[in-house]
């Protein structure tokens, strides 16, 4: 049996964890399941059969992934801030890899998948509940022979190509497994208020990398700026005012091709790091805690 | 089993062990002994491997600690002063938690818990501390691990629980096994031990097996006054001065470990200079 991965040491600790926390999970999941009904019923006094439009259904569905999610990621190491609970959590016998790998797979796939299939459940109660109340309104207005367009349920993963941005909902749920990881390795950095100070570092990190930005690395870039992607940067100098016949004008130009020049990498890179950002970010956080996990002290 | 060679341990900037070297073999009950604060928790969590050493070496059963590998973990398991256990049935701590160790005996565990009279249709967290000990005690021992270390372990047992503890603990040793008890509270471990480790100041004041200490030292009653005055040490009673002497006789008497760890701590020179014969 390998000391760094068994699948049966695993699945133990799965059926381990599950049994420690088989009632908080329930609770949590009615309590989420609450909370949307509560939510949509809000929506539907307020606004009607509008309420229940697409958009409302996927904007509900990512606000409350967002939040449950990352409050979840927070308190995922939360055990290992109390002497006690730390101690037991550390002494089971698995490696760091197979521990570390057990609370990924609750918060990163099961709460995952249970978050989706309680918010369809309530999104598809809630959409026939919409339907039926505006049907009969517009029965109410309109004659026979007129069709009723009742609302339909979202797909929360799926854009049609045709929309302003196709493929804003896929940076989106990679955005939350990002930001979700960054909570998870906040759970185990900081014993205590996890959550408040991951929110706090991260944002402070955010700062620095948009100070360094701003004020380190642009000024020393040439005038210019990116083109078509990061690997290409287009240099050119402003013209304040066009002079037509003596008269100068308000416009400036901002291209010349004659001192113009544009700086080109070769166009993987960009697309290496477009896949690293996309799908590098998230497990990178998680080896940081697992490194973390190996280090820690009770 | 366990050998530490020149350890050195500090929270922050307050040390505790610097330099201290021990080693543990199996067949042995060990008593850790010393006063409050004197880094008998850390050295068992530097055993366990949930503190790492500043500088030296530890080595348990071949493993690094602070590795904690699986096959480590699973010949070890702490009985802490303060302890967590979860929300669960017992029998769901048999069946979720057992299967960790290779060596976990069910039906062990059944008798302990018969021993000790713990309610088995209870949840964990509504039951009283001493019982939760008792279950915490109960699944080390079933769990056969070579390494059993226990910190305080009959804090909050009462009396009669403190006198099952002490028949169950010697009824699950044997030659495979090492078992470390530290505490303060010396008597609750009379006719257990069979070796006593005293720490002070992070350093081993004293190391001795029982029957070293039977041989050498002889505890009684005196009454007469030049007595008294030679002893290592002594304390007067109602019934008259308990004291320690350099065992002379050969004779072997009752230890009375509250004594020898009072000798030890006051007078440990004379009692140490004793053993060097």
């Amino acid at each position: 049996m390998t000391q760094t991965f068994d699948a049966r040491r695993w699945w133990l600790l799965v059926g381990k964890h599950w049994s420690e926390n088989r009632k908080k999970y329930t609770l949590a999941l009615i309590a989420i399941a609450g909370l949307l009904l509560l939510w949509y019923t809000v929506m539907l006094l307020s606004d009607g059969h509008r309420s229940m439009y697409p958009g409302v259904q996927v904007s509900t569905y990512y606000t409350g992934l967002f939040i449950a999610g990352c409050l979840y990621g927070s308190m995922l190491f939360t055990d290992l801030g109390s002497k006690t609970r730390g101690l037991n959590y550390l002494v089971v016998p698995a490696s760091h890899l197979e521990k570390l790998l057990c609370s990924l797979f609750y918060a990163v796939v099961v709460f995952f998948v249970c978050y989706t299939a309680i918010f369809y459940i309530v999104d598809i109660v809630m959409v026939k509940a919409a339907n039926a109340v505006a049907y009969s309104h517009w029965l109410k207005g309109h004659a026979a022979g007129d069709e009723f367009e009742p609302r339909k349920i979202a797909n929360v993963f799926y854009q049609p190509a045709q929309s302003k941005a196709p493929e804003m909902l896929e940076y989106l749920l990679l955005l939350y497994f990002v930001i979700q990881a960054i909570f998870i390795v906040g759970s185990v950095y900081f014993a205590r208020f996890s959550f408040i100070k991951t929110t706090i570092a991260a944002l402070l990190t955010g700062l620095c990398i948009a100070f360094l930005i701003g004020k380190v690395i642009l000024p020393i870039l040439p005038h210019g700026s990116y083109y078509r992607g990061i690997t290409s940067y287009h240099v050119y100098t402003v013209k304040e005012g066009i002079t037509i016949n003596g008269v100068t004008s308000g416009i400036s130009i901002y291209s010349d091709p004659a001192t113009d020049k544009l700086i080109t990498l070769p166009p993987w890179i960009d697309d290496v790091l477009l896949f690293l950002l996309k799908f590098a970010f998230a497990p990178f956080l998680w080896l940081a805690a697992y490194f973390r996990l190996k280090e820690k002290e009770i | 089993m366990i050998n530490i060679q020149n350890l050195h341990f500090a929270y922050r900037k307050k040390p505790v062990f610097t330099g201290l070297s021990l080693q543990l073999q199996p067949g042995h009950i060990y008593g850790l002994l010393g006063k409050n604060g004197t880094g008998k928790s850390t050295l068992l969590r530097n055993i366990a491997g949930l503190l790492f050493p500043d500088k030296g070496r530890i080595e348990v059963l071949g493993f690094t600690p602070g590795k904690r590998q699986p096959a480590f973990l699973q010949e070890i398991f702490i009985v802490p002063e303060e302890f967590y256990l979860p929300d669960v049935p017992l029998r769901h701590l048999v069946q979720y938690h057992a299967p960790f160790y290779p060596k976990f005996n069910r039906a062990q565990f059944d008798k302990y818990i018969t021993e000790f009279d713990i309610p088995r249709t209870s949840t964990l967290q509504n039951m009283s501390y001493g019982q939760k000990k008792k279950v915490l005690i109960s699944f080390g021992l079933a769990s056969n691990a070579s390494m059993l270390l226990m910190d305080e372990p009959t804090n909050g047992l009462d009396i009669m629980s403190k006198s099952q503890f002490r028949k169950v603990m010697a009824g699950a040793m044997d030659e495979n096994k090492c078992i470390v008890i530290s505490t303060h509270q010396v008597k609750d471990l009379e006719n257990l031990i069979d070796r006593i480790t005293v720490i002070d100041e992070g350093k081993i004041l004293f190391d001795q097996t029982v029957d070293a200490i039977s041989r050498k030292l002889s505890f009684k009653i005196a009454f007469d006054s030049e007595e008294i005055k030679q002893a290592l040490y002594g304390e007067s009673s109602l019934r008259g001065s308990a004291i320690i002497t350099a065992n002379t006789s050969g004779e072997e008497s009752k230890l009375d470990l509250e004594l020898l760890y009072k000798a030890i701590v006051l007078k440990g020179a004379a009692v140490t200079a004793v053993f060097k014969d």
